[in-house]
């Protein structure tokens, strides 16, 4: 396996911590930058995550020029505080309304290319305790430095908070090392020099979010992966060490429904791409087992595996923002930047 | 002269618009731990966000507390000192992650004294928004090694390496705004030990328990009499001790402190306290040590002191009511080095000292205001002809 990717396009967040190089860069280029927040009950975190970012990349060095959110229908106060706090607020179902209905972070992810304007779009989870600008800035300034490079991720050292007010130093990142690392060392090695795969952070030009499809669930950070590495290779794509992140710890449970939808999205690349044939159907259930009053019982959660396609392919998307005759050349360009 | 009264009220509406930058502040240096005698993290934080707002001079001093500087227009005035302490109870490994809500900010520390700290390392831009310049230095210092143990020795360190006379000092608290702090206690903080040993000796019949013979230190100082005048009190703070609840207590540990603003009388009350000790130790056959981990003396301004007097003026421009009462912090360094000091806080919150500490935003401008009225008032000449009483 050749492994100059990650010696050439790897980068630690202080390489870019000299702002006025990015908003000089930024200006030069005529770029616009939209900040994403996908939220589902958010209230905690929220408030934090835009204060900083508004404070630090808008207000004092104009970097982003919006910061949304996305929620899919929070009940508690996420979307009042989240406008409070200056930030456009969005509800998913109310984007693209005519659209059949779906939940989750792809799904939001996905809509926020209709309603955001920026040439480059940040997403990044709303649940980062630890939120620091240079989440946003470090995976905005390889794509604004660098020609070549149209997708940045990040990856960091995950401490979890355990209980109520401690932190445990290391932890976390379970189902990348037990789900994601063994498939990409099976069926695509390059890909395994990305450290994070699935890390919640991430940047890149709307030229290929518009032009890839989207999962609707947790499948979501897979696929866009694959998609673009098939595309327009791994050339295109550079990480950025964030240092730490801090994040909620989720229970074995959750991570193996997460598993579920993850191993479902690779599966189906691999469909699609014609580098596997399945004889029989997959299902769409993850069961697991509780124990009640000494009987196991099953708990059977469906993970559709729903998926958008491409933003482009959306008519009222190419309505808003460029007519179809446009299109060709802008995806040349990527290709040739990569040459 | 007073012109800068007026200006208080526009001012607050001009802090509000600089809410976010404001609140950042906060949480990034608040969110660092910073227990006693290990600030350096949050040092790091503090010097790289004065940097980051351009003050003229970024730097630590030899006990490195860390310091900005920026240059007023008259070389020939004295600084005028801004001072907030970095350091805090909680230990590293507590969670020091903030949520804020529309107007609160809550989590470990942010009443003592991540707002502070962060309004601090604010002031510079808040300045360039106002337009403000001073015709002084502004020294903007975020002291170590402040609280228990820490016997404020970042301020004492601070002061007596600092080669130029002081104008005069503001020192900031997150909590209450509304507190005016002008005059300092004298007080002795102690800690005693008691250790009763493991072995089996022919002294001991019955095994003394450490936790029933700090219980008669304990009724023995509450027997004293303390004067009313000059005011005095015994505070018994901490206890710990013991290992599990069926077992008799080897080791306890009790922490008080001494307070009263006549030196003498600390120090009358510190020997009789010695004495009971003593007297314990000898009864029960038992290892008491009496350890003195902090000793301040009594300072004071007098109310009708000039820059009491205009703190009060800035207060009542803003509708705040003053608050006075003794303070051992910083204030009492200043003070008892002879410079006209006097200890603001910038806002109301709840649950002091908890994890789930709880301050609102809103009282956050107006505290900022009175911050700034008070050294505008300091710049204006108010403490260049006082002497301490």
């Amino acid at each position: 396996m050749n492994i100059s990717w990650i010696e050439k396009n790897t980068f630690h967040y202080s390489e870019f911590s000299d702002l006025h190089r990015l908003v000089d860069e930024k200006q030069r280029k005529n770029l616009k930058i939209s900040l994403c927040l996908p939220t589902l009950n958010e209230e905690k975190t929220i408030a934090k995550e835009i204060l900083i970012m508004k404070s630090e990349l808008m207000t004092r060095y104009p970097i982003l020029d919006e910061i949304v959110v996305v929620d899919s229908g929070s009940t508690d106060k996420t979307r009042e505080i989240a406008s409070a706090y200056g930030a456009d607020v969005f509800e998913a179902e109310k984007i693209l309304p005519h659209l059949e209905k779906f939940k989750g972070k792809g799904e939001n992810l996905w809509k926020a290319l209709y309603i955001t304007k920026g040439d480059i779009i940040v997403y990044l989870d709303a649940d980062i305790k630890n939120i620091h600008h240079r989440f946003a800035y470090a995976l905005l300034g390889p794509l604004i430095l660098y020609d070549n490079i149209k997708y940045v991720k990040a990856f960091y050292d995950r401490p979890i908070a355990i209980g109520k007010n401690k932190i445990r130093p290391t932890g976390g990142g379970r189902v990348t090392e037990l789900v994601i690392r063994p498939l990409f060392s099976l069926f695509f090695p390059e890909l395994t020099q990305i450290l994070q795969p699935l890390s919640g952070e991430y940047a890149g030009y709307r030229e290929l979010f518009e032009a890839i499809p989207f999962p609707i669930g947790y499948g979501i950070e897979t696929s866009m992966i694959l998609d673009i590495y098939e595309k327009w290779g791994l050339d295109v794509i550079a990480q950025v060490d964030l240092d730490k992140r801090i994040h909620r710890n989720r229970d074995t449970r959750a991570l193996g429904r997460m598993s579920f939808a993850i191993l479902q999205t690779f599966i189906n690349r691999k469909k699609k791409l014609g580098l596997v044939d399945y004889k029989e159907k997959l299902y769409s259930e993850m069961i697991q087992f509780n124990l009640v009053k000494n009987k196991f019982e099953p708990d059977i959660y469906e993970i559709k595996g729903h998926e958008r396609p491409p933003m482009i392919e959306i008519p009222a998307y190419q309505e808003k923002f460029k007519k179809p005759d446009d299109l060709t050349p802008l995806h040349e360009n990527i290709v040739e930047a990569t040459l | 002269m007073d012109g800068y009264l007026d200006k208080l009220q526009g001012f607050v509406d001009t802090i509000r618009s600089m809410k976010e930058t404001i609140i950042t502040n906060i949480v990034l240096i608040g969110q660092v731990p910073a227990p006693t005698f290990n600030e350096k993290r949050r040092t790091s934080v503090f010097m790289e966000r004065l940097a980051e707002f351009q003050v003229d001079e970024c730097t630590t001093d030899g006990y490195r507390n860390p310091i900005g500087i920026i240059k007023g227009t008259r070389e020939s005035k004295p600084p005028i000192f801004v001072v907030a302490h970095l350091d805090t109870i909680f230990g590293k490994d507590v969670d020091h992650y903030y949520t804020i809500q529309e107007n609160s900010i809550t989590g470990v520390g942010i009443m003592d004294n991540s707002v502070g700290v962060g309004v601090l390392v604010s002031l510079p831009e808040i300045f360039r928004k106002l337009n403000l310049s001073f015709e002084s230095d502004i020294v903007l210092a975020g002291v170590i090694q402040s609280l228990g143990k820490g016997n404020l020795r970042g301020i004492r360190h601070l002061l007596k390496t600092w080669a130029t006379p002081i104008r005069g000092a503001v020192c900031i608290e997150s909590a209450e705004l509304g507190r005016l702090n002008y005059y300092a206690d004298g007080m002795i903080r102690c800690e005693v030990d008691c250790n009763i040993s493991t072995a089996d000796g022919w002294e001991h019949k019955f095994k003394p328990n450490a936790i029933l013979v700090l219980n008669e230190v304990i009724n023995q100082i509450l027997k004293l009499r303390l004067p009313q005048k000059p005011r005095s009190r015994v505070i018994i703070g901490k206890i710990s001790g013991g290992y599990k609840h069926g077992t008799i207590a080897y080791d306890a540990t009790l922490g008080f402190e001494i307070q009263s603003n006549s030196d003498k009388m600390v120090k009358s009350i510190f020997n009789s306290i010695k004495d009971i000790i003593e007297g314990t130790s000898h009864e029960y056959e038992v290892d008491l040590k009496l350890k003195t981990l902090s000793n301040i003396h009594a300072a004071k301004l007098t109310f009708n002191n000039p820059l009491v007097k205009k703190t009060v003026a800035v207060m009542k421009k803003l509708d705040l009511t003053p608050v006075s009462g003794p303070s051992e912090s910083e204030l009492s360094i200043l003070l008892s080095r002879n410079i006209p000091a006097v200890t603001l806080g910038i806002t109301h919150g709840d649950n002091y000292h908890q994890p789930n500490a709880t301050v609102e935003i809103e009282p956050i401008f107006k505290g900022i205001a009175q911050i700034i009225g008070v050294i505008m008032a300091i710049d204006s000449g108010v403490c260049d002809e006082h002497q301490l009483d």
